[in-house]
């Protein structure tokens, strides 16, 4: 089975299912978890905060929809592709704006990727023949628990059969000495940074040929490790996002540059199981991975999620499988408290305090199946270890169908 | 939960925003269960930092940022920064960032004789702060 506990979708869980009563092997701790705790505190059919049946509910939904002027859809990583799609045509229809985590996670990295502006590759390769493995700015030792020994530092692959420290290379890039930074001890490289530009500028000068400013010796010995090996790869994280402040330009030419000396490749580590898959199937749609009007037909920062919080460009949220409270900086979360509230949830969170309207959906990839993309792009198909009644495709769709009556 | 005046000497740190897989792990009892409040609701620290500056194991720190504050509590942890502190991804590191700021920010840290701040008070902030 699948396990959704994160961006790894991790394929060799085993599930017994004895009664409902899920007992869960190959999991890692978190996954685990997830998986056989999957009945604790699940969220309930309520408005305002007090329960009711989820006719009533899904009734106020469409009224709060109908009356909306400006509706964004927000969240959509945790549900399914085929979820996803029918809240992206519901945004169609509504001309609303539809945002994701990515918006303020990896999304500009992913559609740089699907620009093909920058090099990408799947795990699968990676665990086959990647030699220099870099980890900037991201810990999957907790962020993805199983990336380390699944798909890079510690499998054996077709070109890389003699264990990881000889036929791997690890280099980790860090404000701090996280886990994953403590696991680089021989073949490997730990850079502690203060600032990640200093870093990427080091890497430009001695790929130019000019001594760099700082880790002079460190920097000039990773490349040339990276030169023995014709695959190299970077996996980059929140660390690396923010460390950039906003000058991609920087990061991109580094890759350029060491590109002409060997091959790397590039990938984001985001943690939201399906928001690759968010990211992919709106940018086949916009040509946007994220923060796109359907009104304007455009996507652009003041179409972010947050932005259109803070601007109140918005009257009314509908938070699909995630919890803005919980993630949005107390400025933001504070003006989604004067919206209009729809979420749609398997469990209880912090938003779903503040929802006028709470839908209870089930667990995609527990109670649901459908297809997600695992954080490199490959396509999984997920099936449904119990099978739940109602579920985020059949919400939206019963969404979707009174507001058309509504139209 | 507004800036105190306070008998405890106050210092400004770094503090670094990071996932934290036992925290992620505690999603499962619920995001206001005990056990999601106490692995959110930290601040990890060094054993060096934490010596140099008067913290131990359990107490109960305030920090405090533009004019918003919480009351965490320490742990020691090797792998947090070498000159400042690290909270997970959760409500109470949100309360105080902004995107800005989003994964690092500066803010104030001292001891305090309150308990740790429940979700529900940073949830009343959000709401009551809108009452116009
Ligand atoms: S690494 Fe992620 S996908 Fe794999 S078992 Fe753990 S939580 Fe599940």
């Amino acid at each position: 089975m699948i396990c959704t506990g994160c961006a790894l979708l991790c394929d060799d869980v085993i599930i017994i299912n004895d009664s409902g009563n899920l007992k869960v092997r190959n999991a890692c701790r978190r996954g685990a978890k997830l998986i056989a705790n999957y009945k604790n505190l699940r969220a309930d059919a309520t408005i305002n905060g007090k329960k009711v049946n989820y006719e009533e509910a899904i009734e106020r939904v469409k009224e709060i929809i109908n009356n909306s002027e400006s509706l964004a859809i927000y969240g959509m990583d945790t549900i399914s592709i085929e979820a996803q799609k029918l809240a992206i045509e519901l945004a169609e229809r509504k001309e609303a704006y539809i945002d994701d985590n990515s918006t303020f996670c990896l999304g500009d990295f992913v559609e740089m990727i699907l620009k093909k502006e920058i090099p990408s590759t799947t795990l699968d390769e990676v665990r086959d023949y990647a030699y220099v493995i870099f980890y900037w700015g991201t810990n999957p030792f907790h962020t993805l628990s199983r990336h380390m020994s699944k798909f890079t530092y510690y499998p054996r692959g077709k070109r890389r059969q003699r264990g990881y420290e000889e036929d791997r290379f690890l280099v980790v890039v860090d404000v701090r000495r996280s886990h994953t930074a403590k696991l680089a001890k021989k073949n490997a490289k730990f850079f502690e940074v203060r600032d990640d530009l200093e870093l990427i500028q080091a890497f430009i000068d001695a790929l130019d040929g000019k001594p760099p400013k700082i880790f002079a010796n460190d920097v000039f010995r990773v490349i040339k490790e990276m030169e023995k090996s014709d695959f190299n790869v970077i996996f980059g994280g929140l660390g690396l996002r923010y460390g950039l402040k906003g000058k991609y330009d920087k990061f991109l030419e580094m890759i350029r540059k060491m590109n002409e000396r060997t091959k790397v490749y590039f990938i984001p580590l985001g943690c939201h199981p399906n928001m690759r898959g968010f990211n992919e199937l709106l940018y086949g749609i916009t040509g946007y991975v994220n923060k796109y009007s359907f009104k304007d037909k455009e996507s652009k920062e003041d179409f972010a999620f947050y932005n259109l919080l803070f601007e109140e460009k918005i009257d009314t949220a509908l938070i699909i499988g995630t919890d803005p409270l919980n993630s949005l900086p107390f400025e933001y979360a504070k003006k989604l408290a004067k919206i209009n509230v729809i979420v749609i949830d398997p469990r209880e969170n912090f938003t779903t305090k503040i929802a006028d309207v709470v839908l209870p959906s089930a667990i995609t990839g527990i109670e649901c199946g459908g297809k997600m993309k695992r954080i490199d792009g490959v396509e999984i198909t997920l099936e449904p270890m119990i099978e739940a009644e109602i579920d985020d495709v059949s919400i939206i769709k019963s969404i979707l169908n009174l507001i058309m009556e509504g139209i | 939960m507004p800036l105190q005046f306070s008998k405890y000497l106050k210092i400004e740190v770094e503090v670094v925003v990071a996932r934290n897989s036992f925290q992620a792990e505690a999603v499962d009892k619920g995001k206001m269960s005990k056990k999601f409040v106490e692995k959110s609701a930290v601040v990890f620290m060094n054993e060096d930092f934490a010596r140099r500056n008067g913290f131990k194991e359990g107490d109960i720190v305030r920090l405090s940022r533009r004019g918003r504050s919480i009351n965490v509590k320490v742990f020691i942890c090797e792998t947090s920064p070498r000159d400042g502190v690290m909270m997970p991804n959760s409500i109470y590191s949100s309360y105080l960032a902004d995107f800005d700021n989003f994964k690092r920010f500066r803010a104030y840290i001292e001891l305090s004789d309150g308990d740790v701040t429940k979700p529900d008070e940073i949830i009343d902030q959000i709401k009551n702060k809108n009452k116009k």
